[in-house]
């Protein structure tokens, strides 16, 4: 799968579980926190539903290093090359 | 009924009703139960084979699962002391806490991680025997070990036992991380002290549909996933008791929770008291009763001092000077603020200590966690403060680039749960308001935030 169409997937799963960003343009420099009303629970179910869309597995331990839009599908990225 | 150990509980139930279940784990077709007398039974095989290790201080990367729970509560006997740790801790993190604990030994479901962390393991310790070490908040460098034994947890377990009672009919839901005080006495011991059965949460994945795999009746939750559980209507409809503990709750989750048939009781403890020393048994949520066990009594200035001598900790690990500084003649000094109602019931209403208790009920305290922002932005003027459930940071600059600033503290954030990662970063020109003796003023910095956003 190419890094767009990883971007794209991911961006939609984001508008699908935080509904307040309905016409808000996030990038990959977007910064995935509170800041774009993503709190941590959100954050949760946004990961679990890219793993499950992906079928790969981010170890949770490297989640707190998923700051930006752009590294989250960074790591999807290298899960799913590895597969 | 009163313990004094893991095993001696699971013992008299086994004694008692052998073939409830104790244990309820995902099998192949949905739960499976492991019975008393089988707990029993694996407790005696997983204390034999520790045993068996010739070591003395076993670092456990708590996942919540079977074979977890199963080394937590058979280390004891075993004599080791156990360090409990979050699984999702980072490795640099992980490692340090290694050595801090004097760990000689690793559990972790994940055999590369422990290959990956042996490097870090110490000489062990020498009169460690008995000592489950819990961290207090979310496990940073400052972060402080608090000594419990199974003794304190167990009479823990006892008090919410007596405050609200689990029928053995019950099945306890246990989705918080056990390395937290209150996710294994109120999602765990208090269960099995009930001799009820304890349903193993499958992880943070599953806090979705954990409530529909399990059909739980009680369910322990800090007020973030009581949020999440109750606004996506997530519980099933055999639940009837949610114990909230761990951090301020809003009074809407509690009343959102309610709508749903449920009853909600509020607790307040510390990891210093092995858990709950008050909980809300009727009416108002925030008006909570004494547990049994514990003596709770008010400073001059408002500060709760809870006196629990069955459930008190030995100390802060290694930290003589900071376990004076809260614990003296047996009084724990909480640094938090309440007063009493006419019915003789304890309401919080706020904090002494610069701290803040965030919505998963981790503590963060800003002296420490502000000097590590102050060093990666080369300066200190700067304040943090809870901004809708999240660490917001104030930065005075004349120039601001959030950008820059957020490259400057991502290595300091990286090292941090994502809940206590700094969320908004609001920058001024003023000076910040200090005391004259340089604390900052913190209800002003809040007064400015509020203007500003005005």
């Amino acid at each position: 799968m190419t890094r767009e169409k990883i971007l794209e997937k991911t961006k939609a799963v984001i508008y699908e579980c935080v509904p307040e960003l309905e016409g808000v343009e996030i990038d990959e420099n977007s910064v995935v926190n509170t800041d774009m009303g993503m709190d941590s629970m959100n954050f949760i179910l946004v990961i679990c539903k890219l793993e499950a869309l992906f079928d790969v597995k981010i170890p949770e331990r490297q989640w707190n290093k998923l700051s930006t839009l752009g590294e989250v599908v960074d790591a999807f990225e290298k899960r799913l090359k590895k597969k | 009924m009163r313990f004094q150990g893991f095993h001696e509980m699971i013992a008299y139930y086994a004694r008692v009703t052998p073939d409830a279940p104790a244990l309820l784990r995902p099998g192949k077709e949905g739960p499976e139960a492991l019975s008393y007398a089988g707990l029993d039974a694996a407790l005696t095989r997983r204390a034999g084979e520790l045993k068996a290790l010739n070591k003395t201080c076993l670092a456990v990367f708590s996942d919540g699962s079977e074979e977890c729970v199963l080394t937590v509560l058979a280390a004891p006997e075993a004599g080791l002391q156990t360090v409990m740790l979050d699984d999702s801790l980072p490795d640099e993190t992980a490692a340090m806490l290694l050595r801090y604990t004097d760990a000689d030994c690793i559990w972790s479901a994940d055999g590369e991680r422990e290959e990956e962390l042996r490097p870090f393991l110490t000489g062990g310790v020498i009169d460690g025997a008995g000592k489950i070490l819990f961290f207090t908040s979310g496990t940073t460098e400052q972060s402080k070990a608090v000594v419990l034994t199974e003794s304190s947890l167990c009479s823990s377990a006892w008090n919410g036992g007596c405050m609200l009672p689990l029928a053995r009919e019950d099945t306890l839901l246990c989705m918080l991380p056990l390395a937290h005080v209150f996710g294994f006495v109120c999602g765990l011991l208090w269960g099995l002290s009930c001799g009820a059965a304890v349903a193993l949460g499958r992880g943070v994945r599953h806090y979705g549909d954990d409530c529909a795999y399990y059909r739980p009746t009680a369910l322990s939750a800090v007020p973030l996933l009581l949020g999440f559980l109750v606004t996506r209507r997530l519980f099933n409809s055999e639940l009837r008791l949610v114990l909230v503990g761990a951090g301020d709750c809003p009074a809407q989750l509690i009343q959102a929770a309610e709508a749903a048939g449920l009853r909600v009781s509020f607790g307040y403890g510390l990891t210093e008291t092995s858990s709950g020393v008050a909980i809300s048994t009727r009416g108002d949520h925030f008006a909570m009763e004494i547990c049994p066990d514990d003596e709770i009594t008010l400073a001059g200035d408002g500060e709760i001092l809870v006196r629990a001598p069955t459930c008190m900790m030995q100390g802060y690990y290694k930290r003589e000077a900071d376990t004076l500084a809260v614990l003296r003649d047996g009084v724990l000094h909480t640094g938090d603020l309440g007063s009493f109602d006419e019915d003789g019931r304890l309401h919080i209403t706020g904090r002494k200590k610069d701290m803040l208790v965030l919505p998963d009920g981790t503590k963060l305290f800003l002296p420490e966690y502000e000097a590590g922002l102050a060093a990666a932005l080369g300066t200190g003027e700067l304040a943090v403060f809870l901004d809708k459930g999240v660490p917001a940071l104030l930065l005075r600059s004349e120039s601001p680039d959030e950008a820059a600033v957020r490259e400057k503290i991502r290595p300091l954030m990286d090292a941090q749960p994502r809940g206590r990662q700094i969320g908004h970063i609001y920058f001024t020109e003023k000076e910040l308001p200090r005391t004259a003796t340089g604390k900052l003023r913190r209800w002003e910095i809040e007064k400015m935030i509020k203007e500003k956003e005005q």
